[in-house]
């Protein structure tokens, strides 16, 4: 399902490489972990993967598209297929919680009707939302608004916002560094039930290797850009 | 509509080309000296009195609170209104619109670094109050220095208003490239309208980019001290006038309106307040879909730099030059104002609204970016959400302005307050005219106690969410 090989990032020319000769396969339903230390190219991996980060060498396909060679609309279409999960920073305050796991349907609505959820929204596309919400455990938390969420709630609705992208896979950069260790084993678990149970490609990096090695299927390690 | 348009396209036309002979525009040099050196001399004056003033303030000196107040209502005072009033008093001249200049943003400088400066870090100042060192050295060696970037940014942003401002004062007869101005359009001579419109943009852009050296280099700006010196040497009042601007403004008291002026008085003031009102919701309606070409996070940015020309362009020239270009199109009134007030309003809120729509924080946008959003859909979940509060802040403190800015267009026959003042002087009704200066400084300084308060209570997370 993803298909990466010998890929190489380089920030500007004469810089070292920020990936060198990465290869690495993923398959649907299948759980990998990214370690190593800060800098050592783990998000510049998952950035690549959805056509923000530039590659130099490689190839990178994911569902048989070959993402270097997207443009616009097609690039488009292949982020709409993969969900990206950051800190919990990446939620936009004054939008509700309904609207922000709905914004995961931004790939495909159209324009007006993104314009239109946002004055007047359906019921069919509350019960969409609630049913994310439902999925990561916080139902109730529909109307409330997203400044009125704690740290873990808000990871929870950027998760319920990935699902609603009907993604192929998930990309979790350190998706609980600013959680405390209870609350991130929760959400790591959550990550992999939700992955495996929907036939998701998984990969997120950590910093917990002790949790890497409890919840997912393979912890891929990185150093100063290469797989160790 | 279609008459207005057909009027304002061909005196679009007639503006074309611009004179730029050699004659014509050696002839400007002093006109542009004029403006310039107004605009010196009130700013020199202004740093030389709104400085101490500002450090008295922020160090809780003797009076404080008077000079707080007193600044305050000075600055509700548009700067116009104080031109006329020193027009009358010191007649016709740079001098006048020094003095104009000079009282408007001492109570500006005064007020604004009075701010800056009670914001600055604490501990250093209580370290320096700690060795006994007087109010003079706490400012000289703590405030003055801790605050050195916001106050060259702010004094910079000052300046080009002052210039802007030193046009408004010379239609009103104070000299320079603003008397020049009224003089092309009432001659009807547009093609030097235009090129003094290219003069006017090229010297607020010349301020612009003297502002970005003075801060990498804050000794410019002691450059203001001989160019101010010169010009208050060239343009002092003419002493002999004294006894006669002293009779003058003995003439203004007490200030009064007869019956029909005092009837008439409501209506004047509603239009003032629609001019206000319209003009904001006019700039605001131009200036939001410019300000989204104009943000490099959401545009390329070859797009963006363009957009900002236009808008630095329309922030260079004063309401009131749009006033007169739009009066031979759509006539005189409320709507020439409203509509001159939108154009300028449209370039300063543009900028604005452009630097806060970049300055969201990046996570949700690269978020929302990831799910394969749309451009359309990308600015209204992200952006515009994300940059709501200052969009809005913006947006009022601009309402604020332009009810000072809607006296001003009155005096080129939009109507409202503005307007009446400007005919009571020119009938040389001085009592009435003091009366209206009082009516507007009211209606400023109302609208500056409202906009106050309702920015406090809104904050900046004023919009329930969904």
């Amino acid at each position: 399902m993803i298909e990466i090989s010998g890929v190489r990032v380089a920030y500007g020319s004469g810089a070292p490489f920020a990936l060198d000769d990465v290869t690495l396969g993923v398959a649907p339903g299948e759980c990998v972990a990214l370690v190593g230390p800060s800098g050592s190219g783990k998000t510049t991996l998952l950035r690549s993967l959805n056509g923000t980060v530039a590659i130099a060498a490689g190839t990178i396909h994911v569902d048989g598209l070959d993402v270097a060679r997207l443009r616009g609309r097609a690039l488009r279409r292949l982020r709409s297929r993969l969900a990206m999960i950051a800190q919990q920073h990446d939620l936009v305050d004054r939008l509700s919680v309904a609207q922000n796991v709905m914004a995961g349907a931004l790939g495909r609505w159209s324009t007006p009707h993104a314009l239109r959820f946002l004055v007047a929204a359906t019921a069919a596309e509350l019960d969409e939302a609630r049913t994310a919400l439902t999925a990561v455990g916080i139902p109730e938390k529909l109307r409330s608004r997203t400044t009125e969420l704690s740290g873990g709630q808000r990871q929870r609705v950027a998760i319920a916002r990935a699902l609603v992208q009907h993604p192929a896979a998930i990309l979790a950069d350190e998706p609980i560094a600013s959680l405390d260790p209870a609350l991130g084993e929760q959400i790591v678990q959550l990550l992999c039930e939700l992955a495996r149970a929907r036939k998701i490609a998984l990969i997120c990096s950590l910093h917990q290797i002790e949790l890497a090695r409890r919840y997912f299927d393979r912890v891929v390690e990185l150093v100063g850009g290469r797989i160790a | 509509m279609i008459d207005p348009f057909a009027n304002l396209l061909r005196l679009l036309q007639s503006f074309f080309p611009p004179d730029l002979s050699a004659a014509y525009l050696f002839a400007l040099l002093v006109p542009i000296a004029q403006t310039v050196g107004m605009a010196a001399a009130g700013m020199l004056i202004a740093f030389l009195l709104g400085v101490p003033l500002a450090a008295a303030i922020a160090t809780r000196g003797p009076g404080h609170r008077i000079i707080i107040a007193v600044l305050s209502s000075l600055r509700a005072i548009p700067d116009l209104t104080l031109a006329i009033l020193a027009v009358v008093v010191v007649g016709l001249g740079p001098a006048a619109g020094i003095i104009a200049l000079a009282i408007f943003y001492t109570a500006m400088v005064g007020r604004v670094y009075g701010d800056l400066f009670s914001a600055a870090d604490a501990a250093p100042l209580e370290a320096l109050r700690a060795t006994g060192a007087s109010r003079v050295a706490i400012a000289a060696y703590g405030l003055i220095p801790l605050t050195l970037p916001d106050l060259l940014t702010f004094g910079t942003y000052a300046f080009e208003c002052a210039m802007r401002a030193s046009i408004i004062v010379g239609a009103v007869g104070g000299g320079g490239i603003g008397t020049e101005l009224t003089g092309t359009l009432s001659t009807l001579d547009y093609h030097r309208t235009l090129t003094l419109v290219i003069v006017l943009v090229a010297l607020v852009a010349g301020v612009d980019g003297f502002g970005m050296l003075a801060r990498r280099n804050p000794r410019l700006v002691l450059l203001l001290l001989p160019a101010g010196l010169i010009s208050l040497w060239l343009y002092r009042p003419q002493i002999f006038a004294f006894m006669h601007a002293l009779h003058t403004f003995a003439r203004m008291f007490p200030p009064q309106l007869d019956g029909a002026q005092f009837a008439s008085l409501p209506l004047l003031i509603a239009q003032t307040l629609a001019i206000a009102v319209g003009g904001t919701l006019i700039g605001a309606a131009l200036a939001f879909p410019l300000s989204l070409v104009a943000a490099r996070r959401v545009v390329p940015f070859a797009l963006a730099v363009a957009v900002r020309r236009v808008l630095d362009v329309a922030r260079a020239i004063p309401e009131l030059v749009f006033g007169l270009i739009l009066i031979v199109s759509v006539g005189i009134g409320p709507l020439a104002g409203a509509l001159a007030l939108g154009l300028h309003s449209a370039g300063v809120l543009g900028k604005l609204y452009a630097e806060s729509l970049e300055n969201v924080p990046a996570a949700p946008i690269d978020a929302l970016a990831a799910t394969g959003a749309r451009p359309l859909p990308l600015i209204a979940f992200g952006f515009l959400p994300l940059a709501l509060g200052p969009l809005v802040i913006h947006t009022l403190f601009r309402l604020d302005w332009n009810v000072r800015a809607a006296t001003v267009v009155g005096l080129i026959g939009a109507g409202g307050v503005g307007q009446a003042l400007y005919q009571a002087q020119q009938l040389f009704f001085y009592r009435p005219m003091l009366a209206y200066v009082l009516v507007t400084w009211g209606l400023v300084a109302l609208s500056d106690w409202f906009g106050e308060r309702l920015r406090r209570r809104l904050g900046w997370n004023f919009v329930a969410a969904g």
